[in-house]
């Protein structure tokens, strides 16, 4: 499977089934991934600050407020309205334990979910906080969103959406 | 707001006063473990943020990081890089054990006096008031880790200047990474002091 790597500030988005967007070690970082309800559409953005201020960024994902719409713009650009979106989290740990200066990952957390909050997205599910830093995998098709730990096992953020059966009577 | 380049002649005093910072840095970790340290040529680059980190060696590899961030007259975090096994191998010399607090407590120790000794050199050259703070530590994932300390430190820009040198313990096959890593307005007050200003 093609893993395409969303680097710290980029951002991605696919619908091609098969794909998996990845955020490598997300520490303070937001990995935000939108999940089309069907699977068939996923983006991600790698957040690293909370707010712009105002300025212009020479990548669309580094900002909590210029990331978000970025990927409902992209989203919509594949034919998916925000109604149709799931968000997952993961990242936004407080590192250094012990530090009060250099951590902004709880400000990124907070920004991000305001962000999603004002547009209507429903957070499905989280993995944020703490002091460990996270690998996140969103597999396109599926829908389904994974995280891992530095020397733990890979956990299910966001389970395969289920696909309707052809054919088969509801109530069967 | 980004206008982090630099030109040659810049990056080379950078680099000279990384070189005497390390110098100093080495022979601090060589008299604390007792063994002779080789310091590496350093680099100074401007890198592109997601560069750097990549630049830092593959981001899933579990290392020790102890930062310390500098302030007063010049705005930098420092950044100590160990993986696992040096960090293991540091701590036996010093008749600890890297898991657990005696450990930390000694990587922190280390950060701090390696700290201490790079920032103190290029403080009396270039007549910095320099202040630390106390070492922070994290045993995660290198990209988590370079990419928290960048993040905190970018201020918005799209572009970081790193100062790093190599200390390698001589005789134990083990090293330390150090990363000086200023903020754009910290830079401009380094360059400012040796006369090499904008």
């Amino acid at each position: 499977m093609p893993e395409l790597v969303v680097r710290m500030g980029e951002l991605a988005i696919s619908t091609t089934t098969g794909d998996v967007l990845v955020c490598i070690g997300l520490g303070s970082c937001i990995g935000l991934a939108l999940v089309a309800r069907s699977g068939q559409a996923c983006g991600v953005a790698h957040v690293m600050l909370p707010d712009s201020g105002g300025r212009r960024a020479d990548k669309a994902g580094k900002f909590a407020d210029l990331a978000l719409p970025a990927l409902l713009d992209g989203m919509a650009r594949v034919g998916v309205g925000p109604h149709s979106l799931d968000a997952v989290l993961a990242g936004g740990a407080q590192m250094f334990e012990g530090s009060t200066g250099i951590e902004i990952g709880a400000r990124n957390e907070a920004a991000v979910r305001a962000g999603l909050a004002a547009a209507g997205i429903p957070v499905a599910a989280a993995a944020t906080g703490g002091n460990n830093g996270r690998t996140m995998r969103v597999e396109v098709g599926a829908g389904s969103v994974t995280v891992r730990e530095a020397g733990a096992d890979e956990e299910t953020l966001r389970p395969p959406s289920t696909k309707p059966l052809r054919g088969e009577a509801p109530w069967a | 707001m980004s206008r982090l380049h630099y030109t040659d002649l810049q990056l080379d005093a950078l680099r000279e006063l990384a070189n005497i910072g390390s110098g100093t840095a080495g022979t601090a970790l060589s008299s604390l473990l007792g063994r002779p340290v080789v310091i590496s040529v350093p680099n100074a680059a401007a890198l592109e943020l997601a560069d750097a980190v990549e630049a830092a060696g593959d981001p899933e590899d579990v290392v020790w990081g102890i930062a310390v961030t500098v302030g007063v007259d010049l705005d930098a975090t420092a950044l100590l890089l160990v993986c696992e096994d040096d960090a293991d191998a540091i701590c036996a010399m010093l008749g600890v054990d890297a898991d657990n607090e005696g450990g930390r407590s000694a990587l922190q120790e280390i950060g701090n006096i390696l700290v201490a000794s790079y920032v103190g050199a290029l403080a009396t050259m270039a007549g910095f008031e320099l202040e630390l703070q106390p070492p922070v530590a994290a045993r995660d994932m290198l990209g988590a880790v370079v990419a928290t300390v960048l993040a905190s430190n970018s201020d918005g820009h799209d572009l970081a200047l790193l100062l790093e040198s190599e200390l390698e313990v001589e005789g134990a096959a083990c090293s330390v990474s150090f990363m000086l890593l200023p903020t754009p307005e910290g830079v401009d007050e380094l360059l400012n002091r040796i006369g090499l200003g904008a």
